[in-house]
């Protein structure tokens, strides 16, 4: 009687189990899998986004028209300047930051806020502010005339290829810079404090403190940070789509995902777009995939 | 030895000197654009533009605040868009906790056949980008007729994997004697969720809750897609669509951007500890 009793608990338990997750699937079906899944079969398909005629299959002609057109490869430039240009400021600067504000035995609270606060602001906003920044009679020049003292020299922050690049990637790095420093403080703070008094105790000063026993175990941490930041610069957005809205030349800063929003949307081409979009998929996917190989063999554990 | 020891600390102070100058100049740099924002918001177009750059305006300009509402077409659609935004931003926040809250205690207490397959096929959505799905999302969107509603700017966004990890890991430590203890009373299932789960997960909820309406706030590529008419659009529209169509008017775009600011920066203020809580576990969940 008893055991049959657990028996039919258990038999409930699934039930329920199966009912609270049942909305959740349905969604991740609608929303997830079934658009990864069509955004495959797209990308073999000639469709039009209005037309309501039928895709139709064209094979491989998709990608091969992609890796054929100059717009491609000027957005894979683009997004790979900017990826570049981004995460390894941001990955040296939010380390550095860190070890910083972890050194100090006062104000910790307050730096962390200082530097979080851009975090705080929609993409949107930080791009709006930057751009005013950026204008001929705006601060940037002020700022950097003062600094070369050259008065009344325009520095063509939203005109010439190099700096319309260099100024979308300082707006993202001011965004991001405080939101990677607090993950690196995170980390830092789980490293047990026995450790450094045991290297200070030898003889070690805080240069070969840092050196030596935080780095190394703050390794899974970079790796995270390098992953994510990568990640989340190949998926820029905002700051590119406002500027070119607002007027700036586009084709420096043409990223991937803008390509796909103006061959979707604009010229109505959803097979070449989702053919982009398949591509950058997979190159997101090898990322997440060395990260997640990277975090399993590189596991710090403290006894 | 003793020299020694003295050389360290005089270069220890030294060195102790310098972090603080670089990490209060560093402060001062990052912070400087936001004091630019909101010292600009207040001053005539002439003076953002002036050299030097008055950090304190001799007229105070107001009226900026009042052209931005007031909007181009003076139909004050910002408030409208603002609204639009709290709308949006909140209905997805409170589905995502009940959903995730849901889907986590599901996979967290009740062992079932392919509990361990359902779970790590959920995970591996946080492997799709949403930019790369956007398209053919779009297309679900607009065949269910919702192209410019509300449920079209919303749907996508019901739950996501993150939450539900973070619900999951929450809720795993769950003491069982706690809900066996809730069912020998009598409770149904729905209710022990409902009347002891969730009253007990408050801090996950806080976090997860201010992560999605931070997310919502921000979201300008999908209300692209999806928002048509300016009365269907959001905050971040109506800032793109000011920014391109009035750019002459300096002040009151600086304005329109601290209005949009204001809130996030009242959450940031009064629950700073759940911001930094999703920074790090957004974090800890990929690693």
């Amino acid at each position: 009687m008893a055991r049959h009793r657990k028996f039919g608990m258990e038999r409930n338990k699934a039930k329920w189990g199966i009912i609270f997750i049942l909305p959740s699937l349905i969604f991740f079906a609608v929303f997830s899998f079934y658009p990864i899944i069509n955004a495959f079969y797209l990308s073999f398909h000639r469709k039009d986004l209005l037309s309501l005629r039928a895709p139709k299959f064209i094979g491989f002609d998709n990608y091969t028209y992609l890796f054929g057109s100059s717009n491609f490869w000027n957005s894979v430039l683009s997004t790979t300047f900017f990826t570049l240009g981004t995460f390894i400021p941001l990955l040296i600067f939010s380390l550095i930051l860190a070890a910083f504000i972890m050194s100090r035995k006062r104000f910790q609270k307050f730096f962390q806020m200082a530097f979080y606060s851009p975090a705080v602001l929609s993409s949107v906003v930080a791009a709006v502010i930057w751009l005013l920044v950026f204008d001929p009679r705006g601060l940037g020049n002020q700022m950097l005339n003062t600094l070369f003292n050259s008065p009344g020299v325009d520095h063509k922050w939203l005109a010439t290829d190099t700096m319309l690049r260099l100024s979308t990637i300082i707006v993202y790095f001011w965004k991001y810079i405080g939101y990677f420093t607090i993950i690196f403080i995170a980390g830092m703070a789980s490293i047990p404090k026995q450790l450094h008094e045991a290297a200070y105790i030898d003889g070690a000063n805080r240069w070969q403190g840092f050196w030596r026993v935080t780095f190394p175990l703050l390794k899974p941490t970079v790796l995270l940070v390098s992953v994510m930041s990568m990640i989340q610069c190949l998926k820029t957005f905002s700051t590119q789509y406002l500027f070119t809205v607002s007027g700036t030349p586009s084709k420096p800063i043409n990223v991937i995902t803008l390509n796909i929003y103006n061959t979707a949307i604009r010229d109505h081409r959803i097979g070449r777009a989702s053919a982009m979009s398949v591509l950058l998929f997979l190159v997101m996917l090898f990322f997440t995939a060395m990260q997640i190989k990277g975090s399993k063999s590189d596991d710090v554990t403290y006894m | 030895m003793r020299n020694n020891k003295i050389k360290h600390s005089i270069l220890g102070s030294v060195g102790d000197t310098l972090i603080w100058i670089f990490l209060i100049g560093t402060a001062a740099l990052i912070l400087m654009p936001l004091v630019f924002m909101f010292t600009s918001s207040i001053m005539p177009s002439k003076d953002i533009f002036k050299m030097p750059y008055p950090w304190i305006t001799s007229e105070f300009k107001w009226q900026n605040y009042w052209n931005a509402i007031r909007g181009p077409d003076g139909d004050f659609m910002y408030l409208r868009n603002i609204f639009n935004s709290f709308f949006v931003s909140s209905v997805v926040s409170f589905t995502t906790v009940i959903l995730s809250a849901l889907t986590g205690y599901g996979l967290a207490k009740f062992p079932f056949k392919g509990r361990t397959v359902v779970f790590l096929l959920i995970m591996s959505t946080m492997m799709i980008p949403f930019e790369a799905i956007m398209i053919p999302m779009y297309m679900v969107v607009i065949n269910m007729g919702l192209q410019d509603t509300y449920p079209g700017l919303i749907l996508p966004f019901l739950t996501n994997a993150f939450g539900i990890f973070m619900m999951r890991q929450y809720l795993i430590t769950f003491p069982d004697e706690i809900l066996d203890a809730a069912r020998i009373d009598g409770a149904s299932e729905p209710k022990i969720f409902w009347r002891v789960i969730l009253p007990n997960a408050g801090p996950a909820i806080a976090t997860l809750a201010i992560l999605t309406f931070r997310t919502q706030w921000d979201n300008l590529l999908w209300p692209l897609l999806i928002a048509q008419t300016d009365k269907m659009k959001t905050i971040p529209l109506y800032i793109t669509r000011f920014t391109a169509e009035t750019h002459t008017d300096e002040g009151a775009m600086m304005a329109i951007a601290a209005i949009a600011s204001i809130p996030m920066f009242i959450l940031f203020f009064t629950l700073s500890k759940y911001f930094v809580s999703g920074a790090s576990l957004t974090s800890g969940s990929k690693g």
